[in-house]
């Protein structure tokens, strides 16, 4: 961290001279001050007073004269330093234009007076319609809507795969023909023709897919937003409301058909989990949850089968507080590309896919924004570098050429964020870039993973996100290396480094009380389970339990 | 503060700049938020009373660096004539522009400047005085630095505010923060102001602020600025016919260079001015409560006492300070940001909308648009009084003027008493929240502290009731007696120079109740050092110890704008409750300290005393930062509020019984666990609900008898001399060593001897007092004493006892493995059980072994009488039964 620079002294010594008699003695005495005078000018007459013994009967002579002195001086001061300023100006050594257009720019960014009025913002007035109707009697009818068009989009999905098997099995057959004939009428030349055509011809048929899907969601987006954009107009137009919640009823009965064709759904599969609640602080205590869970990091993301214990109620509670200030957040670990091709960023993408997102951008979409930010920031760091080179450099300077050879990808600690309305428990998910590094056993408390942890925390902070899942062992998958005392070593230094981190989000928030979860991967034992949930407590201060007793 | 009047409250609201992302201080430590520094530096405007200012009440932190600031507010301001367009006679306009003069000087000599001058911050009360409004911006900002926006308004910019350069963060070319305006810049301000007055018409209001700020620039090439304003606004001939010092007045103020500019103060004694000064009468501030001049010096009654009372109406909620009235708006339900929400001011996005896209690894973060809800819009919004009053409707006009000397009278015929004495018995958390109860306690306790030190006796008594949390600091400063001129004998400390102990200081201050924001901020900082050097310096015998700042935190937050009286009640606290615990070597006094709280334990609960002998886990391993900071190291201040308000009443025994308290509600836990648990239990102290830990300990303490506590080197008995009227000698705040001491009296044993004795001792005085009571009084419905029981240990052959004694002989009462024979005996002793038993033997050595026993088969209250059966018989108060027929 840099430590920030001191003010440059601008300060001039003058001498304040006091004379007073003390018998037939004229005493004078000199002191020097340092102006502008930041002390408090009682405090200074009484250390006079006392330092150089005066006697008390010119106590209240020296109190006025010097405080005129320090009065008359400091104006003096005031006075030379503006009419340098004005000086320097009409010296031409400042210009006037800049000087005027620098004022003019204070005002216009920061002053809502002055500021250019504000273009209106489709989405933010969609928020609102949005928001109320939400937790208004039709939120009901939203939410059925929105499941019609989920069961839409699932049954596309489903046509899809089934295609694809299809004309996967088909090709399958095709081949074999192929390959039997291999040899005798065919030669290798032809069963790569064939195989190409094949491979063409899945790509066509996928990428129909790709387009049908993507227009499938536009009409239905677009479907969706003008209908409660209307819903919200009517309901405003009728003042008899009670007519209208009838009518919103009766149009949820229609909408909210029995629907089983959620063959793509997943079936509940039994998690683990250990809830706590801590205090931190040392005087001033804040409490917080904690929650210890075993899943997949994405059935934080999937829909469960509609009408399934709790499901409606999930989609409820996180399309209310979608526009409010408790959001939730996901922390999903990511190479180092801003894609949705490989690994985790494929699976995450399909499960975002899964539904319509009614509110905000498509996840391709967002993350071009990413990209298009990314080069952004990284073109300002370089000016930034450059203007600044006393700066010391940031990480090694193996980080920096790797960011000159592709200025696109992003560095392990850095991380962009998505918003989502269509996935079940969170809006938020922050991509953290992490690299090989955190599968090794040996990281420490500065590496970048745990500083991008740091960060995500205080946009927690700036942006009322209140529950966040974070995966405590900065991997989402198990594998060979990762005995157990590497997980325990692991799970401890994240723990201590999340409180560490809690304790310090106090300052930046004043205490407000949130939930962490601490994701661990389905594929640890049970065993391991217990062990971590035996180290949570031990790490954060888990409060007593009330022990209600009926003695007053 | 000043009464309300028919001024309003008014609340605006802006945004601290955010800080630049992961930097640190210089020690290492986080940066304090802008907010918390502008908290700071605002606390001292609430001290800056003047008739010409706007009085300034509060300011509250909201989310993400915002602010609001509650300052007294009126409807009408200077734009009101702008906007009808209607001239101003000259005359008007020399007063407007006196009492402006009036205000900035003022500011002036608090060393503060204006710089937002314009004729929307220049309110008109309903007498058509000036009022300045956001006079304090400037200051609390720290000349602009901590905030976004720049201070002032184009048009009213002094051309030298404008040379010297607007200060934007995202400038990267401004690294260094322009210099801060002096005095001068508001004169300039003040003739932009005046002359748009005179005008009728706005300056350069149609023009682009660019060409604005340059058209002021280029004023300084013009010989007569005022004609050249005149002439671009096309009003020259209206100008030219304003009186000669109108003219001159605008001259002086639109002087280009500051130099030639005169200040707010020589302006005000200018001579264009000889008219409109003789109206007005220099500004005198009220005498405070502690000073050396007499605070009714300047009183003058009217010739006719009835004066006094007429027109001023039935609003009496009116007549009390502005801080007050708006405590009791919050009280009844008033919400700064509601009301703000309400009215558009505070508009905000959902938090999801502005998300930044991406995030660089030291957190820096991108992609973030301009969020339009951060720009400020300073618009003052006024705080209905409605609900408030509607609250109050009830509350009788008499209740607004409580009778001090008619104690009976006070509480008795007015409406409201009945229900308030209702109130009395709710929980304490439920009174501080009471509109009408904090009212009413409020004015008492105001009238009473005005009454002070006459009403000392009075002041303690409605203490014990409780205190309301607006003068808390007064009334704390009435409990501990502070009088005289503390603000001389503060100013006389040498509080600069630098000391040895300023290093551990500069370590403990930034660890210290900082969960506070007026702790944590840097004028806190600042306050915490001069007035811990203070104390250091004065106290040459004692040392600065570690716990000194947290027992110094609940005065200056309480005092935060008067350093002397914080230190001032510190100076008096320490030698109260922990005399002689600061000095450079205080092992004596702490051992003492906690082998009379281990006599307390086992005292009052030989279970858990038991038990936590046998673990090893004595109190030195846990009570010392407890009585060392007197309980402010291990709780939050507002808890330490509620502890102290009791504490402050009892004497210095009393933290012992807090300290049992504490255990109590621990206790469960104690007795299930082993040493290591405790260990970390007390590492770390789990919440304690206050409210019955300062119950349990007034319980503790009327069960203890005085002289349990006796300590040699507690603070010996004060020279008799001081006794000033209004001596409170009531059973709780008396120390047992402010009495004289008498042969009955305890004698100071040996530490070892001290430590060596598991039950405490108490004095022959004290036990034939408690004798006394028990016995004479024992009919009396409610006991004001504990009941005893004495036991006497000796054979049954000894001759003479103390009557009503049980005789239980040492030799017959225990049994080989320390458990109590059956006989008769004990049996009685069995039926006393509950009791304050007080065994009296020959020898100390048999009565302290009889007593451990007793505790060790978990008696309680057993305590020994000091220097045994001996000390009794000087006394005459043995009998000598007769023999048995």
């Amino acid at each position: 961290m840099k430590k920030i620079k001191g003010k440059a002294s601008n300060t001039t010594e003058k001498e304040f001279v006091f004379e007073f008699k003390a018998g037939k003695h004229n005493c004078v005495l000199k002191v020097p001050l340092l102006f502008p005078v930041q002390e408090n000018i009682s405090d200074l007459h009484g250390r006079l007073m006392l330092l150089h013994k005066i006697p008390c009967y010119v106590e209240n002579e020296l109190k006025v004269s010097l405080s005129n002195f320090i009065e008359k001086e400091t104006i003096l001061d005031y006075d030379r330093e503006a009419e340098l300023a004005l000086q320097r100006l009409t010296m031409g050594h400042v210009d006037v234009n800049q000087l005027a257009n620098a004022w003019t720019s204070a005002y216009v960014e920061t002053t809502l007076e002055h500021a250019r009025p504000e273009e209106p913002s489709w989405d933010e007035d969609f928020a609102d319609v949005y928001h109320e109707l939400i937790h208004s009697p039709a939120s009901d009818t939203l939410l059925n809507l929105e499941h019609n068009y989920f069961v839409r989009i699932s049954e596309l999905i489903s046509e899809r795969d089934m295609e694809l098997k299809k004309i996967q099995e088909r090709q399958a057959a095709e081949m074999d023909k192929v390959m039997h004939e291999l040899g005798n009428t065919l030669s290798d030349h032809d069963v790569n023709a064939v195989a190409s055509q094949h491979f063409d011809a899945q790509q066509v048929l996928e990428n129909k897919w790709v387009t049908e899907l993507e227009q499938v969601t536009c009409i239905q987006k677009q479907e969706y937003q003008e209908w409660v954009i209307k819903l919200h107009q009517d309901l405003q137009k009728s003042n008899n409301s009670s007519q209208i919640n009838e009518e919103i009823k009766v149009q949820s009965s229609q909408l909210s058909e029995p629907s089983d064709s959620g063959d793509r759904m997943f079936e509940e599969q039994p998690q683990m989990e250990e809830s706590f609640t801590i205090h931190l602080g040392a005087q001033l205590k804040t409490m917080h949850n904690l929650r210890l869970v075993r899943a997949d990091v994405l059935d934080f993301c999937k829909h469960r089968r509609h009408g399934s214990s709790g499901a409606k109620l999930r989609r409820l509670q996180t399309a209310l507080s979608l526009y409010s200030s408790s959001l939730c957040g996901l922390v999903l670990l990511v190479d180092n590309r801003v894609n949705s091709y490989s690994g985790i960023k494929r699976d995450f993408a399909t499960v975002a896919k899964e539904c319509t997102d009614f509110h905000f951008l498509s996840l391709e979409e967002q993350l071009e924004e990413v990209q298009q930010v990314v080069l952004y920031a990284r073109a300002q760091r370089s000016s930034k570098q450059k203007d600044q080179p006393e700066l010391p450099r940031n990480g090694s300077d193996d980080k920096s050429k790797n960011v000159e050879r592709n200025p696109s990808n992003i560095l392990p600690g850095e991380f962009y964020v998505s918003r989502h309305s269509n996935l079940s428990d969170v809006h938020v998910v922050f991509h953290l870039c992490v690299d090989d590094n955190v599968r090794s056993g040996n990281i420490t408390a500065r590496d970048p993973a745990i500083m991008g942890l740091r960060n995500i925390l205080k946009v927690c902070c700036t942006h009322d996100v209140t529950t966040i899942t974070v995966p405590l062992l900065l991997v989402h998958d198990m594998s060979e290396e990762m005995t157990i005392p590497w997980c325990l070593k692991r799970a401890e230094l994240v723990f201590k480094c999340v409180k560490g981190f809690m304790m310090e989000m106090a300052s930046w928030d004043g205490g407000v009380s949130r939930t962490v979860q601490f994701l661990v991967p389905r594929s640890i034992s049970e065993e391991m389970f217990f062990q971590l949930s035996n180290m949570l407590p031990q790490i954060f201060r888990v409060s007593s339990t009330l022990t209600l007793t009926s003695k007053p | 503060m000043q009464p309300l009047k028919d001024a309003q409250l008014g609340a605006f609201t802006f945004f601290a700049s955010a800080l630049p992302h992961d930097v640190c201080g210089s020690n290492g430590l986080p940066l304090t938020p802008n907010s918390i520094k502008i908290l700071g530096r605002f606390q001292i405007l609430k001290t800056v009373t003047h008739p010409r200012l706007c009085q300034y009440v509060d300011i509250s932190r909201g989310k993400h660096e915002r602010l609001i600031v509650v300052a007294e507010h009126h409807e009408s301001s200077l734009s009101d004539f702008q906007k009808r367009g209607n001239k101003i006679s000259p005359e008007r306009v020399l007063q407007i522009a006196y009492e402006v003069l009036e205000g900035l000087a003022f500011m002036n000599k608090h060393g503060m400047v204006h710089r937002a001058l314009s004729v929307h911050n220049v309110l008109l009360d309903s007498k058509g005085n000036v009022k300045l409004a956001k006079f304090g911006l400037y200051h609390m900002t720290d000349h602009g630095a901590d905030v976004d926006f720049p201070i002032g308004y184009p048009s009213y910019l002094a051309p030298e505010v404008i040379a010297q350069g607007s200060f934007h963060p995202s400038d990267p070319l401004h690294h260094e923060a322009p210099r801060p305006s002096g005095p001068k810049t508001d004169v300039w301000s003040l003739g932009v102001l005046l002359f748009e007055l005179c005008a009728g018409r706005r300056l350069l209001h149609n023009i682009d602020i660019n060409e604005r700020l340059k058209f002021i620039l280029t004023l300084g090439c013009m010989d007569d600025i005022v004609t050249v304003l005149a002439e671009e606004h096309g009003c020259l001939e209206h100008i030219q016919e304003l009186p000669e010092n109108v003219l001159a007045l605008l001259q002086k103020c639109l002087t280009f260079l500051p130099s030639k500019r005169p200040s707010p103060a020589e302006l005000l004694g200018d001579a264009v001015f000889d008219g409109v000064s003789c109206l007005y009468t220099p500004y005198q501030k009220p005498v405070s409560l502690f000073s050396s001049s007499l605070r009714c010096a300047h009183l003058e009654l009217p010739e006719d006492i009835g004066d006094l009372c007429k027109g001023d109406g039935d609003d009496y909620l009116s007549e009390r300070a502005i801080n007050e009235v708006y405590n009791l708006w919050c009280l009844a339900g008033g919400d700064l940001e509601k009301e703000l929400t309400n009215k558009e001011i505070i508009q905000s996005k959902p938090p999801i909308c502005t998300l930044p896209n991406f995030v660089l690894e030291d957190g820096e973060s991108f992609g973030q648009g301009r969020d339009r809800s951060f720009l400020l819009d300073d618009t003052t919004v006024t705080l209905s009084l409605c609900q408030l009053r509607n609250r109050l409707k009830d509350v009788a006009g008499e209740s607004y003027f409580p009778l001090l000397e008619d104690e009976q009278s006070s509480l008795s015929h007015s409406n409201s008493a009945n229900e308030l004495s209702a109130t009395v018995k709710l929980p304490l958390i439920i009174r501080e929240r009471d509109t009408e109860y904090q009212l009413l306690r409020v004015i008492l306790f105001d009238r009473l502290l005005q009454a002070y030190p006459y009403k000392k006796n009075r002041v303690y008594k409605e203490a014990k009731v409780d205190i309301p949390p607006l003068v808390r600091g007064l009334a704390w400063a009435a409990l501990l007696g502070i009088e005289g001129d503390i603000q001389a004998k503060y100013e006389s400390l040498d509080k600069d120079t630098p000391i040895p102990t300023d290093r551990q200081i500069e370590v403990d201050i930034p660890r210290c109740h900082q969960y506070d924001e007026l702790l944590s901020s840097p004028q806190g900082h600042v306050k915490f050092r001069r007035l811990l050097k203070a104390w250091v310096v004065s106290h040459p015998d004692l040392v600065y110890w570690q716990g000194l700042d947290s027992l110094c935190a609940p005065f200056l937050y309480l005092n935060f704008n008067n350093e002397a009286l914080a230190y001032a009640c510190m100076s008096a606290f320490i030698p109260k409750y922990l005399y002689n615990f600061f000095l450079k070597d205080n092992s004596h006094v702490i051992q003492e300290y906690l082998t009379v709280f281990s006599q307390m334990i086992a005292f009052h609960d030989p279970e858990l005393s038991n038990h936590l002998n046998e673990i090893g886990f004595i109190p030195d391993l846990y009570a010392i930062p407890w009585f060392l900071t007197m309980f402010t190291h291990v709780f939050p201040l507002h808890k330490i509020f509620h502890l102290w308000d009791t504490l402050l009443l009892g004497n210095s025994s009393f933290p012992l019984c807090i300290g049992m308290a504490i255990l109590q509600q621990l206790r469960d836990r104690l007795l299930a666990n082993g040493f290591n648990e405790c260990i970390l239990l007390f590492s770390d102290l789990p919440e304690i609900d206050i409210e019955r830990c300062v119950r349990e300990s007034i319980n503790f303490f009327f069960w203890t008898p005085k002289s349990a506590t006796y300590r040699q080197h507690a603070q010996p008995p004060k020279v008799s001399g001081d006794n000033g009227l209004g001596k409170t000698t009531t059973r709780y705040s008396s120390d047992d060593q402010d009495f004289p001491k008498t042969d009955l009296s305890r004698e100071p044993l040996v530490l070892l001897e001290l430590k060596a004795e598991v039950s405490p001792r108490i004095s022959a005085e004290d036990f034939i007092d408690l004798c006394e009571m028990s016995y004479a009084a024992n009919n009396r419905s409610k006991a004001s004493r504990p009941r005893i029981i004495a036991v006497d240990i000796r054979s049954a052959e000894d001759r003479g006892h103390m009557s009503g004694s049980i005789n239980v002989p040492f030799s017959t009462a225990f049994g080989t493995d320390d458990e109590v024979l059956q006989c008769p005996a004990t049996g009685a002793l069995q039926n006393y059980r509950g009791r304050v038993v007080v065994v009296i033997g020959h020898a100390m050595k048999s009565a302290s072994a009889f007593a451990a026993h007793l505790v060790k088969v978990n008696f309680p209250r057993v305590c020994i009488l000091d220097g045994g059966i001996n000390k009794l018989k000087p006394t005459g108060l043995l009998t000598v039964p007769s023999p048995q027929i």
